[in-house]
């Protein structure tokens, strides 16, 4: 247990030097870039774009602004309120934003895990057959297509010639299904063939041909010695999975309407919302390194040959 | 790791999602509302004296009432099909104008309340009018009341020796003397009065050539920071008055904590003329609110009746600030609807205030203000019946939309025009900028290009303002343009310099750009860039002023040409052209001191006439507004503003939402 508390000890400490990091290039860019949250078509007169940048420190000098803002994040976990948005505090944009980017997530993950891990069973238990070459020619296609086109086709199909779903909102279990679906089917299909590639590797292993030899039946041991071992490949894709969710559905908000961080984060960026763009900068990063260390301890928690380092 | 261990972990994991799953599935579901349209981008605020853009503005208009309110008069134009929108009674029952336009009288409903119970009254006017103008408000709004008395000089913080004062203490809560500033809208800290006697101002300082104009404006703003002002005050009354003639103590102010740190002088937030006190908006009693303006202005019943007019409840936002006072669970508002909730990027719900005193002609009981960007994701939600109304259509599926019955279509009080920089030769010689003009083909834009039958514009007044004819434009005519060109010292395009043309990154900008492209191409010979900008990168070049020509376009404040005409002239923040011309500088002056309408109406016209042969911009065409909405719906007809009043919307006798 000691190896993890200090893995994880180690972690904790590389996620601030990451933040800081990004804190500090994001900072950077931020005030490198033409325009400011306050130009619209119509020009603030100079009088009063002053008191607005008064209003969000933005007149004092950069160096200034850059610890002011650190101190607000590091001692009170204040983002400030948005320059943009300028009803809301960035910790109650997240606060709105998390819950629905994270709903979508989790449906998209679980769906594509169960969706592929049997897929890919199929395919490697009747490798060669019809089954095997429809689902993993399938699998290629869920790969290759980008979620844009694959959430037109959806909404093409189940929306419009099957009226199954409603076309774009957020609030029923039916309007996340359309959006949930788009998103985990990439992952699936990668989800699929890693699965198919695990199980074929697998059942060459001598244990399995043991089990065979046995006399257990194809079922058991499928389930019981050939499964466990193929899916590691697959728990290891977890942490990239993730990442892929998170932002594959700031496209797919886009799309289905939804009010999530993905369309928070964008906005900020064309609105130049200085402070709301940090904020979502931030909520990725921690997001992103805390999945990923989930997975390294869950991947060294079930492989006995992974050491955590 | 030991074997119990990943067990145990395994169905930790699968406990885990399930867990997971279960927090996933309890969604927060809110029934429909009667009535929901996409509306655009999410609404930046909710507060109607921050508010600038058309989403805040739809939300402001049902949430808050002015004195006044446009809604429909008459039928709609069976030819255009334009409802005509006028201001009429709201908050306010009957008003009267002097006889020198100068001075209007506001007489208010006796029936009008805010949704806490609380009378509607003419205070209420007075501080919210004081609160848009204040600068730390920072209203954007502002400049349309200028020519109410003492509004401009209140906005902008301009004083002179010798004025009435008013002087705001550094004790805003939570500050001391030597704090950071507690910055809000509108703040209020102690006020002093007084009459200015004198202001020491530190020696200006001096720059090197070579400072930036940043740098210049930074150290000009610090050096202003230092002045002291003297003030001879006065006594504020118990009862609020001041007698400004009763000279009291000479105490002096500074704004810098530097300055204040000597005992004689007094720490301040600023000093400003007192318009609360003194200004043309004044509450008389209860429910009688005086304007005084300093020149007449004609459309001043429109102005009164758009939303950074209307009141706030002072209780309110005094006791929770800005911006705290918006959220639903705080804010107090007068109009048809009241807040019930906002969920960011998605809705805005109101549902209708039953305090309203015409509550019971409110139809809808709720609608949702739904933020959708996407043209494509709006019209499937209309078509699927979870939108009634869009306006944002897709191009591509126009042509199919334009036949059907709840198709709308009107012109829009909106121009669409490339700005031409006059400080950058050759575009310095109005010839060049004539033959640029001259030498596209406007009708290939619209019909094949924009295809949202908008009207090609030679001048830059759309048509529709009652009581205005538009300039004639110089024609469209190729020989002439090239003839131009060719005095103008490049004949055939010989010697015509490189420029770009800058358009902001969209789908709708660049055909358009392409097709301006190849026309100057073909028929000038002259070779043009186009480069395109994000959005704010793109504002910003603009205002620096680093272009040659750029696509913008103008939506009008108001139904009147001095909307579109009085942003060229010289100076004005909003040209950015380098464009001037003394003629059409007087001309603008002399029309706001106009005062009978059809003699006014003849000087914009003459001014327009200069605009059009002068061609500081290349106008390309005159909006016109596209929209779907669902056909049960009474009372919907495009207008020329773009503005729909939704309380007036109903749905026919026998049907809902759901039903066609």
């Amino acid at each position: 247990m000691r190896d993890v508390l200090s893995y994880l000890l180690k972690r904790a400490a590389w996620m601030l030097l990451t933040l800081w990091a990004v804190y500090t290039i994001s900072f950077v860019l931020m005030r490198s870039v033409p325009g400011n949250p306050f130009s619209g078509e119509r020009n603030v007169p100079p009088a009063i774009e002053r008191q607005l940048k008064a209003r969000y420190n933005l007149d004092a000098p950069p160096i200034e602004q850059y610890f002011d803002y650190l101190t607000g994040i590091v001692t009170r976990g204040d983002l400030g309120w948005c320059t943009w948005l300028e009803d809301y505090s960035v910790n109650q944009v997240i606060a709105q934003g998390f819950p629905v980017s994270a709903t979508l997530a989790i449906f998209a993950l679980v769906f594509s895990l169960i969706l592929g891990v049997t897929a890919g069973v199929i395919s490697a238990v009747y490798r060669k057959s019809t089954a095997d070459v429809a689902l993993m020619s399938a699998a290629v296609l869920g790969i290759a297509i980008p979620n844009f086109v694959l959430a037109s086709l959806a909404i093409l199909v189940f929306v419009f010639i099957i009226q199954l779903f409603p076309a774009g909102g957020w609030g029923t279990l039916q309007q996340v299904a359309l959006p949930a679906l788009c998103l985990g089917l990439p992952v699936a299909a990668y989800v699929a063939r890693l699965t198919r590639t695990g199980m074929l590797e697998t059942l060459t292993k001598e244990h399995v041909r043991t089990a065979f030899a046995k006399g257990l039946p194809k079922r058991t041991v499928i389930l019981r010695h050939v499964l466990p071992g193929a899916l590691l490949p697959v728990v290891s894709y977890l942490g990239p999975a993730t990442a892929r969710v998170l932002t594959g559905s700031l496209v797919l908000e886009k799309i289905f309407a939804l009010p999530g961080m993905g369309s928070h984060f964008i906005n900020a960026a064309t609105q130049r919302d200085y402070t709301l763009a940090m904020g979502m900068v931030l909520t990725y990063t921690v997001l992103l390194f805390v999945m990923n260390t989930l997975v390294d301890l869950s991947y060294a928690i079930i492989d006995p040959r992974v050491k955590l380092q | 790791m030991p074997l119990e261990v990943r067990r145990g972990f395994v169905i930790f994991a699968a406990g885990f999602v399930i867990l997971a799953l279960i927090w996933a599935v309890r969604l927060d579901h809110v029934p429909p509302a009667d009535f929901a349209f996409q509306n655009g981008t999410e609404p930046r605020t909710i507060d109607p004296h921050r508010a600038n853009g058309q989403p805040e503005g739809r939300i402001v208009f049902e949430l808050f009432e002015g004195l006044l309110r446009m809604l429909p008069e008459g039928e709609p134009d069976p030819e255009t099909g334009l409802q005509a929108l006028t201001p009429q009674p709201a908050m306010a029952e009957s008003w009267e104008i002097s006889e020198d336009g100068k001075t209007w009288t506001f007489h208010l409903r006796d029936d009008i309340f805010w949704n806490d119970g609380s009378p509607v009254t003419a205070h209420d006017f007075a501080w919210s009018w004081t609160r848009m103008l204040h600068p730390a408000t920072a209203c954007e709004y502002g400049y349309l009341i200028y020519e109410v008395h003492l509004a401009e000089q209140y906005q902008t913080s301009q004083v002179a020796i010798g004025d009435p004062v008013e002087v705001e203490l550094w004790d805003r809560p939570g500050e001391t003397p030597t704090s950071e500033a507690n910055v809000q809208h509108f703040p209020r800290g102690t006020i002093c009065y007084g009459i200015l006697r004198n202001i020491e101002k530190p020696p200006e300082p001096k720059f090197e050539d070579g400072v930036s104009e940043n740098e210049r404006d930074n150290q000009l703003a610090m050096w202003e920071e230092r002045w002291v002002y003297e003030v001879e005050t006065v006594k504020e009354d118990p009862d609020g008055t001041i007698d400004w003639g009763e000279a009291g103590e000479l105490r002096r102010f500074s704004i810098s904590d530097q300055v204040a740190s000597s005992p004689s002088v007094e720490r301040t937030h600023g000093v400003l003329v007192p318009f609360s006190q003194l200004g043309g908006a004044q509450a008389v009693d209860d429910k009688t609110f005086v304007v005084t303006l300093n020149n007449a202005v004609p459309y001043f019943l429109n102005l009164v009746a758009y939303y950074p007019l209307f009141p706030v409840n002072q209780a309110c936002v005094e006791k929770h600030g800005a911006p705290t006072w918006t959220k639903p669970e705080n804010i107090v508002s007068n109009g048809p609807y009241q807040l019930r909730f906002r969920r960011l990027r998605d809705r805005v719900r109101v549902e209708k205030n039953p305090k309203y005193y015409k509550a019971d002609q409110v139809s809808f009981k709720t609608i949702d203000f739904v933020s959708l960007e996407s043209q494509n994701t709006a019209m499937n939600m209309y078509e699927t019946g979870q939108l009634q109304w869009v306006y944002d259509l897709p191009t591509s599926v126009i042509e199919e939309l334009r036949q059907r019955e709840d198709f709308h279509s009107a012109p829009k009080l909106s121009v669409y025009f490339y700005k031409l920089n006059s400080d950058v030769p050759p575009l310095d010689d109005v010839r060049v900028r004539q033959a640029i003009s001259m030498a596209l083909n406007r009708k290939q834009i619209v019909e094949e290009v924009t295809k949202m039958g908008e009207l090609p514009a030679l001048s830059v007044v759309p048509p529709g303002i009652p009581g205005y004819i538009s300039a004639q434009g110089l024609a469209e005519n190729v020989d002439r343009a090239k003839q131009l060109l060719a005095e103008a010292g490049y004949p055939g395009g010989r010697g015509f310099p490189k420029m770009s043309l800058l358009y902001n990154t969209s789908e709708r900008h660049r055909p358009i750009a392409e097709v301006i492209q190849q026309q100057l191409q073909n028929n000038l010979n002259i070779k043009i860039e186009l480069k395109n900008m994000e959005w704010g990168s793109f504002l910003d070049t603009i205002q620096q002023e680093e272009y040659e020509m750029a696509r913008y376009g103008w939506v009008g404040d108001y139904p009147d040409p001095n909307t579109f005409l009085d942003i060229w002239v010289t100076d004005n923040p909003q040209s950015n052209t380098n464009w001037s011309n003394e003629d059409y500088d007087a001309l603008i002056k002399a029309a706001s001191m106009e005062f009978d309408a059809e003699k006014r109406m003849a000087i914009l016209r003459e001014a327009e006439e200069i605009f059009v042969r002068e061609l500081p911009i290349v106008p390309i065409f005159f909006y016109t507004s596209a929209e779907m909405a669902k056909t049960n719906i009474e009372g919907f007809a495009p207008s020329l503003l773009d503005m729909h009043p939704l309380s007036v919307l109903r749905y026919r006798d026998g049907t809902d939402r759901t039903t066609e």
